[in-house]
């Protein structure tokens, strides 16, 4: 009796289990409806990716009937969503089968054998030879010369500044500063003559990632004589020299005069949302070293519109270190929508993205986000530039604009670039040691002191 | 161990039939009811950690050419390792909040608790109780996010202390403190459990007998009832400690083991050199280190435990 009852709940929780399992492909498989699956990434103060492929997924299904595009969504920072998309690849099984995917990390998954080439769909797709610049076409471009993904966003960076703080600083506006030096006095006059107000705001902690890297250290690092990560000649990573100590002193200095964030909000991973969403309406920021698409967070189609944003705020190139030519300097990335090398119905997973990047889409997404047009009809549309006086400015700055070198190893050296930059934040070593510190750490990441050359 | 007192004696006059098959027997009735458990168990539990194991060996990334084409490295991720500021200060602060939060903190509190709720009446037990387990009831993250809430800039605290202009960002000025507080908080009540039921086998008439000729209260407790339950406090001990050796959650929530390395505890480096470098060759290689440094500390404890009885 007894052991008969055992048998019996045994089997119960062992069919239980089982059952468990099997139900996710169960329920796919069942009467021979096919789905796509998507992954995207949300936060609070940015649904506007999500506002697309909502759309994109309706237009879809309208059209092929006996798909279903499964949105999946992961909640947090850029940070949250590259370690989720990287554990959720290691599995064909988990692997979404159509993905937002940063342009920086396209190389190393390539590597890995993890993303499929998209050529072959693309010569077939008339948009992708009339509507793509061939600098936008470049974003996903892998090692072997294919391409990876389409672009549905591309950027870039520079100076946001609020105009009633610099004014009460003493400072004209429109504000067009020509040095680093400019933009350092126009930090202290706002210490001290406007208090109780953060003067300058750039990321550079580790919670950051990527965004400490590209918008802080790079945008300076590539201001200087010959500053750069990497020599396209010579094919090899650039060690620490002058242009990086200099680079890292920009840093201490905005920290160690306490023209920058409070260190509870430089380590703050939601930085950029209390910037945006608090700090510059409420007049709390003088100045910000970010990205073009600030603006979508004051836009009718953010979470928190601010309509004054236009009048209010101002928007200028981020200077090179004295000057020099050719006076500006700017990074570019962006976001690509890319497919699995594991997806099992690529043709079904293309027509996904082909659906999700085409103008309407596009359109949607870049009034929302601020991020620049990837698309020549979506820039030229005039609901495009309509509510966004800033969108030219922005869009200028390709003149000057660089690109990572987004090699295999870049995360791991971006990751070295934040350490070093975290020290300067925290004042726990001079700009000389932590440029020494890089020097040590580099040819470790890189595979190897003869892939490393001294820095300039 | 405790399988075979469960099986049930043979009963006397039945059938022989030889030695090696009623020990088949007796082994297939514990086993069968074990079997599906321990199927799941090598499933679930031995392969990934057999898995990590191998994996700590080797230049195992989770993107890039090695994720695919891993290569065997010996030891090269322990070198590494050891010669790692990052990896040394982690552990330092892993000790740090090790002893301060359970070895010290709820340990100390735990026992503190039960010794005064002894003899109490029931609606202040219940009522001291309720409060403690609540505390370790919450999840991780909630409790991470009352602690925030409370040492934030904008914090219950600092609105307490602004009229002495005391406030500050205790996150940052004090994170070391704010996540052993806080651990305390939380892991207190299993500690106090623990207690409540070693101290209600002390006898009272020893107690009673003691207080009678003459000993002082201090003298009962280090006299009496500690060794008494000796052997419950280094169970205790070995427990919470290897529990906050592993804790990972409530820190990451609370200052993400910032700011710069500050908090950051061996879980959390390990944590964010395998998913966030993707590093996880060398985060297995970490967390093989932890699991040596947590079997010696049981080893120490058990030993203990022994050499007392």
């Amino acid at each position: 009796m007894r052991r008969a009852m055992v048998a019996s709940i045994l089997t119960a929780a062992l069919a239980a289990t089982a059952g468990a399992c099997g139900a996710d492909t169960q329920q796919k498989n069942a009467n021979g409806a096919k789905e796509i699956e998507v992954l995207y990434k949300v936060e609070p103060s940015w649904p506007h990716l999500e506002k697309m492929l909502k759309q994109a997924k309706t237009q879809y299904e309208a059209a092929h009937k006996g798909v279903t595009i499964k949105l999946t969504a992961v909640q947090g920072n850029n940070e949250v969503y590259y370690t989720k998309l990287a554990l959720l690849n290691r599995s064909a099984e988990s692997a979404p089968d159509v993905y937002l995917h940063d342009t920086f990390q396209v190389n190393a998954d390539v590597a890995a054998g993890k993303l499929a080439p998209l050529d072959d769909y693309l010569k077939s797709w008339p948009d992708w030879a009339t509507q793509y610049p061939d600098s936008v076409k470049q974003a996903a471009k892998g090692p072997d010369g294919k391409i990876y993904g389409v672009p549905i966003s591309t950027d870039t960076r520079g100076l946001w500044y609020s105009k009633d703080i610099l004014t009460k600083a003493g400072i004209p506006v429109p504000w067009q500063p020509k040095t680093w030096a400019d933009v350092l006095t126009a930090a202290r006059a706002i210490k001290q003559k406007v208090p109780g107000v953060v003067p300058f705001s750039m990321y550079s902690t580790k919670p950051h990632g990527e965004a400490a890297t590209m918008q802080g250290f790079e945008m300076l690092l590539y201001g200087t004589p010959g500053g750069t990560l990497y020599d396209d000649s010579q094919k090899k990573w650039v060690s620490s020299g002058k242009a990086f100590t200099d680079s890292l002193a920009f840093i201490n200095t905005i920290y160690r005069e306490d023209l920058g964030p409070k260190k509870a909000d430089a380590f703050n991973p939601k930085l950029g949302e209390k910037i945006g969403l608090d700090w510059f309406p409420n007049g709390k920021l003088g100045i910000d070293l970010d990205g073009a698409w600030m603006s979508g967070s004051w836009k009718p189609t953010s979470t928190k519109p601010w309509p004054q944003w236009a009048e209010k705020m101002g928007w200028t190139p981020m200077p090179t270190q004295n000057g020099q030519a050719p006076g500006a300097v700017s990074m570019s990335g962006g976001w690509v929508m890319a497919m699995s090398s594991y997806a099992k119905d690529k043709k079904d997973a293309w027509d996904f993205i082909a659906t999700a990047t085409n103008k309407d889409n596009t359109l949607v997404y870049s009034i929302g986000t601020g991020d620049l047009a990837p698309r020549k009809d979506v820039a030229a549309d005039p609901k495009y530039t309509a509510d966004n006086p800033s969108v030219k400015f922005w869009s200028d700055l390709a003149s000057v604009t660089h690109y990572r070198p987004a090699y295999e190893v870049y995360p791991k050296v971006s990751a070295e670039v934040q350490k070093v930059m975290e020290a300067m934040t925290t004042g726990s070593k001079t700009p000389e040691a932590a440029a020494k510190e890089y020097a040590d750490a580099l040819p470790g990441v890189v595979g190897g002191p003869d892939k490393v050359i001294p820095g300039s | 161990m405790t399988v075979t007192s469960v099986t049930p004696p043979r009963l006397a006059g039945s059938p022989d039939k030889g030695e090696p098959r009623r020990r088949a027997r007796r082994t297939l009735r514990w086993l069968l009811p074990l079997g599906p458990a321990l199927i799941m168990f090598v499933i679930f539990m031995v392969g990934p950690i057999l898995w990590s194991v191998y994996i700590a060996f080797t230049n195992e990334t989770l993107t890039g050419a090695a994720s695919v084409n891993s290569q065997f490295v010996g030891v090269a991720n322990f070198v590494k390792m050891f010669s790692d500021e990052d990896f040394r200060n982690s552990l330092l602060l892993t000790f740090v909040f090790v002893i301060g939060s359970a070895v010290i903190g709820q340990n100390t509190l735990g026992l503190i608790i039960a010794l005064l709720q002894r003899g109490r009446g029931r609606a202040v037990r219940s009522v001291v109780n309720g409060i403690v387990i609540a505390a370790w009831v919450v999840p991780e993250v909630v409790a991470a996010a009352c602690w925030y809430s409370f040492l934030a800039e904008e914090g219950t605290l600092n609105e307490a202390l602004a009229a002495l202009g005391l406030s500050q960002d205790w996150l940052y000025s004090a994170p070391m403190i704010a996540i052993i507080l806080a651990n305390v908080w939380r892991g207190t009540a299993f500690s106090m459990l623990v207690y409540s039921a070693a101290l209600s086998d002390v006898p009272g008439e020893l107690l009673e007998a003691a207080a009678v000729d003459g000993a002082s209260t201090w003298r009962r407790l280090v006299h009496i009832t500690l060794p008494l339950i000796r052997r419950s406090i280094l169970s205790n001990l070995m427990l919470i400690t290897l529990q906050t050796l592993a804790s990972f959650g409530l820190i990451y929530a609370l200052t993400g083991g910032g700011p710069g390395t500050d908090s950051q505890t061996t879980p959390l480096y390990m944590y964010e050199q395998a998913f966030r470098y993707f590093e996880i060759g060398y985060g297995s290689a970490m967390a093989l280190v932890m699991l040596v440094i947590g079997a010696a500390f049981s080893l120490v404890y058990l030993r203990l435990i022994k050499v007392d009885t």
